[in-house]
């Protein structure tokens, strides 16, 4: 065999190489393993023990106020769900779309649902495929609604709370939410529409909907 | 997993641009060191007396194929971040064919007449103005051809999608095909030589 | 031009072949994306157009695809490839002392007849190139390398139709 290769021309050794090669991709299986993920389960772990993976509504609330552009804010329910109301500068893409997503591993990622189950799993998913900053919305969609869109102050407020009110109420005007004052010591919700979706959108993301400019790589 | 790099933003497009530079540089260099600078190189292969053109493509192709198809079996490579221009097999199949008359007629190529321009050759200059008009009128038209342009759209698909067999098989397969055709060539450009003796 | 030094021959093809696969592949490993060359021409194309004519670009879909929010069609991955590869091939003949301003055509044909055939191939090259989205540097080698299989047939129809113009054009060329 030795002999062999050494009496070879170089293009022969150039052939010996491509066959071998070829013939081994008999046996090598499939390329595709994009969809693998591995769970790193100690840093995992470490990360949900010190709440690294959430982000909360106040916090989110104040990067749009701030005009921040360095993070995205992805929106998991269904299409339906995102056109009735989203947080202005939310993305849809539904939990099915994730692993096609434009989403890039380096980015700031805030995912929310309605609560924080399905963004819980969705950030699992993602940080198993190597996604280094994606956040839960804490409290989710609900917590958005009860914090930042209608605000309470109860019927018999503390110097503290009737402060906090005040802040919460500039806020969620931002946001074209309802805040609301409670009758007595009442703790019951009274109803409110939720606000239209003409909102002051983050200007990074150009308002809801507008697409990421179209990648064109073709030839 | 951490190819193809910009996917995984790596880097942003800035240099992005830098790459696709340097990667032209890359592009250019071989295809004059293979002689694709020079029309009659490139048309002798069909005339069949220097069959580099068939030899320089296909090596390049098994090589590229072998080496993204090992890297993503390993998993240093997410093959389905790497783009695959969708398939369109009607107007795909006449462009080619319209493609291959323009190469026997003018003797290059898009990017080797680039190559040919950058070597000082007058007829690569002219051909490559010539790009430009048939992409102009071809765009001026378009309101005509675009129905046949947008005829038998298939996605992204891929020979192994096609044939339902494994990837690896393809792989194989245009590997044997491949060597088979350079054996092929040699022999004939072997012929072709004695022939030119004796006449 | 007067000759200097003597052209050095050309690289052992599959040499050539090897290395033109490698830059491929490190398209592909950097990138995530093929080579290609046509599509530079259509940006350069739109890129004119555009300053002279803005309406009518984006008014067709074949010029307006090109378009780049917020930027020239020229700020292109494609266009600064194709730059690359003028000073890439620019860079290779120098080595070799290929570089010559010469028309390249064969025996039987004048430089004036060389020249419109020139011409006339490019036109149809460009027109080809349109419909199958790509020539034989995006399509052919990009897509060959990824099992395309619509790059594929469209590389099985480029050899065809030069075989069956080959005859046609035998006197340019024999």
């Amino acid at each position: 065999m030795g002999d062999f290769i050494k009496k070879l021309s170089l293009n022969g050794r150039l052939a010996v190489v491509a066959f071998a090669l070829g013939f081994l991709a008999l046996f090598a299986g499939t390329p595709y393993h994009g969809a693998d993920a591995t769970v790193n389960t100690k840093e995992l772990a470490l990360t949900m023990a010190t709440y690294a993976d959430q982000v909360g509504v106040s916090t989110l609330a104040d990067w749009i106020i701030q005009g921040k552009a360095d993070f995205r804010v992805v929106d998991l329910r269904s299409e339906q769900a995102y056109a009735e109301y989203h947080l202005p500068p939310a993305e849809n893409i539904p939990v099915a779309g994730l692993g096609q997503s434009s989403l890039m591993h380096n980015e700031k990622i805030v995912l929310y649902a309605e609560d924080g189950t399905r963004a819980a799993q969705a950030w699992m998913l993602l940080k198993a495929k190597g996604y280094k900053g994606v956040y839960i919305l804490r409290g989710g969609l609900d917590a958005w609604k009860d914090s930042i869109l209608f605000p309470r102050i109860p019927g018999n407020p503390t110097p503290a709370q009737v402060v906090e009110f005040a802040r919460a109420r500039e806020v969620s005007k931002f946001f074209g939410g309802t805040p609301q004052a409670l009758a007595g010591d009442s703790t019951a919700v009274p109803q409110a529409a939720m606000p239209k979706l003409a909102m002051p959108a983050s200007p990074a993301a150009g308002g809801p909907g507008a697409p990421k400019k179209k990648k064109k790589e073709g030839c | 997993m951490m190819a193809p790099f910009f996917k995984f933003g790596l880097f942003g497009d800035n240099l992005g641009m830098v790459v696709a530079f340097a990667v032209g540089i890359g592009f250019g260099f071989f295809l004059e060191r293979a002689g694709f600078g020079n029309a009659r190189k490139l048309a002798a292969q069909f005339y069949f007396t220097d069959l580099r053109v068939f030899k320089v493509m296909f090596t390049a192709i098994v090589t590229a194929m072998l080496g993204v198809y090992y890297l993503s079996v390993f998993g240093f490579m997410d093959l389905s971040l790497v783009y695959l221009t969708p398939t369109f097999l009607a107007p795909q199949m006449v462009g080619g064919l319209i493609l291959g008359m323009g190469f026997v007629v003018g003797g290059y190529c898009p990017g080797t007449a680039c190559v040919g321009v950058a070597t000082g050759r007058i007829d690569a200059l002219v051909l490559f103005i010539g790009i430009f008009v048939g992409i102009f009128g071809f765009s001026e038209l378009f309101p005509l051809v675009s129905g046949f342009y947008n005829a038998t759209p298939m996605g992204q698909l891929t020979l192994p999608q096609v044939t339902r067999l494994p990837y690896g098989f393809i792989v194989f397969a245009v590997v044997l095909m491949a060597l088979g055709g350079f054996a092929g060539a040699e022999w004939v450009e072997k012929r072709m030589a004695a022939r030119k003796v004796e006449a | 031009m007067h000759p200097t030094k003597p052209a050095e021959p050309y690289w052992n093809p599959y040499l050539a072949g090897v290395g033109l696969g490698l830059v491929l592949l490190a398209s592909f490993v950097i990138m995530g994306r093929g080579l290609g060359a046509s599509g530079a021409f259509a940006s350069t194309i739109t890129a004119g157009l555009t300053a002279v004519a803005p309406n009518h670009v984006a008014g067709n879909p074949a010029f307006s695809e090109y378009l780049k929010e917020g930027t020239s069609p020229l700020n292109d991955w494609l266009v600064f490839e194709v730059l690359g590869v003028f000073v890439g091939g620019f860079l290779s003949g120098t080595l070799a002392h290929r570089v010559t301003r010469t028309v390249e055509k064969g025996p039987r044909i004048s430089t004036s007849g060389r020249l419109v055939f020139a011409f006339i191939g490019g036109v149809l090259m460009g027109v080809g190139a349109k419909f199958a989205r790509g020539c034989t540097s995006g399509q052919a080698l990009t897509g060959g390398a990824l099992l395309n299989a619509g790059s594929w047939a469209f590389m099985i129809m480029v050899f065809a139709g030069a075989y069956a113009f080959a005859y046609l054009m035998r006197r340019q060329w024999t």
